[in-house]
């Protein structure tokens, strides 16, 4: 069954439909809001959210195509409102946790394992470290891999701003690994 | 070692002495093709140039390491596994959630309702207290509790007295009086009393011969 006949039965009120719907899209909602807000707990509320919202308007779903950047949209939306709030009134466990790369342990080699969830704590933190627009263009391009129009759609920025800062932004964060220890 | 300008034994200290004095650092530059040169996205002369750069320059050697390395890390960032349980959370949140509880029920199970009810029959009760009423009539139904404290306890001290009072004069006379039966004034309201007002104002005006003003003529008889 292909993505549209599920997102039919999923409109139609299909229990099962619905569960695959979240389990195919509940990992990258959830990693986006992860980076996002730096909080796992946070994380999974926000992706909560998401899915309610989704699930109460589920007539405006866009079809496959459109249906990913959709959903970015709105986690992104969420993500921020978030942390508006967070700004206006700091919680007083506001650390980086970093147990959620813990989690998986879905690699063959532990020793591989290790070393992965090391890089991509590293990187995590790097990404923390960066500039908003420059975190955003890397979030929604090198992990969420949406397109220079769809980027510029979602921040409400030209597309020559995406394209420029791009390059700046990956560049931005490899320094900011150098700096973490990465490249040596 | 593939730059085709250096020989194999030139000095690394050499070139870059060389460098400073003529054009200047050459990183910044590298730092312009970094993103293409991890990307392969360089003529094969501007790879060989780079490359050669960064086997005589540990700092742009270690940001290009860097930025391959975030190539290849961030695309397996796209999921991240929420927890054992989430699904299962997701579908309580949304598939049991379509039977929504009244607006009545969630009026009442608010959690300030009894506050709140409590307020409010505290101000009724004030109000009540301190208020006149609207209708005289009604002051008979209105239970004593909304009545002023200070007329009730007057009234009650009133009757207490009347009654000892009573009670030691029928001690005095040895008999048992007859209850008289009260005679039940029929209380007029403000609107009856109103009416009758304007009713005998009026009976005195009709009654009364209409004179002419000091200074107006009587008025003629006109033509029928």
């Amino acid at each position: 069954m292909d993505f549209p006949q599920r997102l039919d039965l999923v409109r139609c009120g299909d229990e099962l439909a619905w569960e695959a719907f979240v389990r195919f899209f509940q990992g990258r909602v959830f990693g986006l809001a992860y980076h996002y807000t730096a909080q796992a707990e946070d994380a999974r509320d926000l992706t909560q959210d998401v899915f309610v919202r989704i699930y109460q308007n589920l007539a405006l779903v866009p079809d496959e195509g459109g249906c990913l950047p959709w959903i970015i949209r709105i986690t992104r939306n969420a993500c921020i409102d978030h942390l508006r709030r967070r700004k206006a009134r700091p919680p007083l466990w506001d650390l980086p946790a970093d147990e959620l790369f813990g989690l998986r342990a879905s690699d063959p080699n532990p020793e591989e394992a290790h070393l992965a969830a090391v890089r991509k704590s590293m990187v995590h933190r790097a990404l923390q470290e960066l500039t908003d627009l420059n975190r955003e263009i890397i979030l929604l391009k090198e992990i969420q891999g949406l397109g220079i129009e769809e980027i510029a759609t979602i921040l409400e920025v030209p597309v020559g701003t995406v394209k420029s800062r791009s390059n700046r932004a990956r560049l931005e964060l490899a320094e900011k690994l150098v700096a973490a220890g990465m490249g040596g | 070692m593939d730059n085709p300008f250096l020989p194999p034994d030139m000095p690394l200290g050499l070139t870059q002495a060389i460098l400073a004095r003529t054009s200047g650092s050459t990183c910044q530059r590298l730092k312009d093709l970094a993103c293409a040169y991890v990307d392969g996205a360089l003529e094969v002369g501007q790879q060989s140039l780079g490359r050669g750069h960064l086997e005589i320059c540990p700092s742009c050697a270690a940001l290009v390491k860097a930025l391959a390395l975030s190539e290849t890390t961030l695309p397996s960032l796209v999921h991240l596994n929420p927890g054992p349980w989430f699904t299962q959370r997701v579908l309580r949140a949304t598939v049991h959630r379509t039977e929504q509880p009244s607006l009545w029920w969630k009026l009442m199970h608010r959690p300030r309702i009894a506050l709140e009810a409590a307020y409010l029959g505290a101000a009724a009760g004030l109000m009540g207290s301190y208020l006149p009423l609207p209708m005289p009539h009604l002051t008979a139904r209105v239970p004593a509790m909304v009545q002023p404290l200070g007329a009730s306890v007057q009234r009650v001290v009133g009757q207490v007295v009347q009654a000892e009072r009573r009670t030691s004069n029928t001690l005095q006379r040895g008999l048992v009086p007859k209850p008289a039966p009260m005679a039940r004034v029929p209380s007029r309201s403000l609107w009856q009393r109103l009416t009758a007002r304007i009713r005998s104002r009026l009976q005195a005006f009709h009654k009364a011969p209409s004179q002419p003003k000091a200074g107006e003529k009587s008025p003629k008889p006109g033509n029928p």
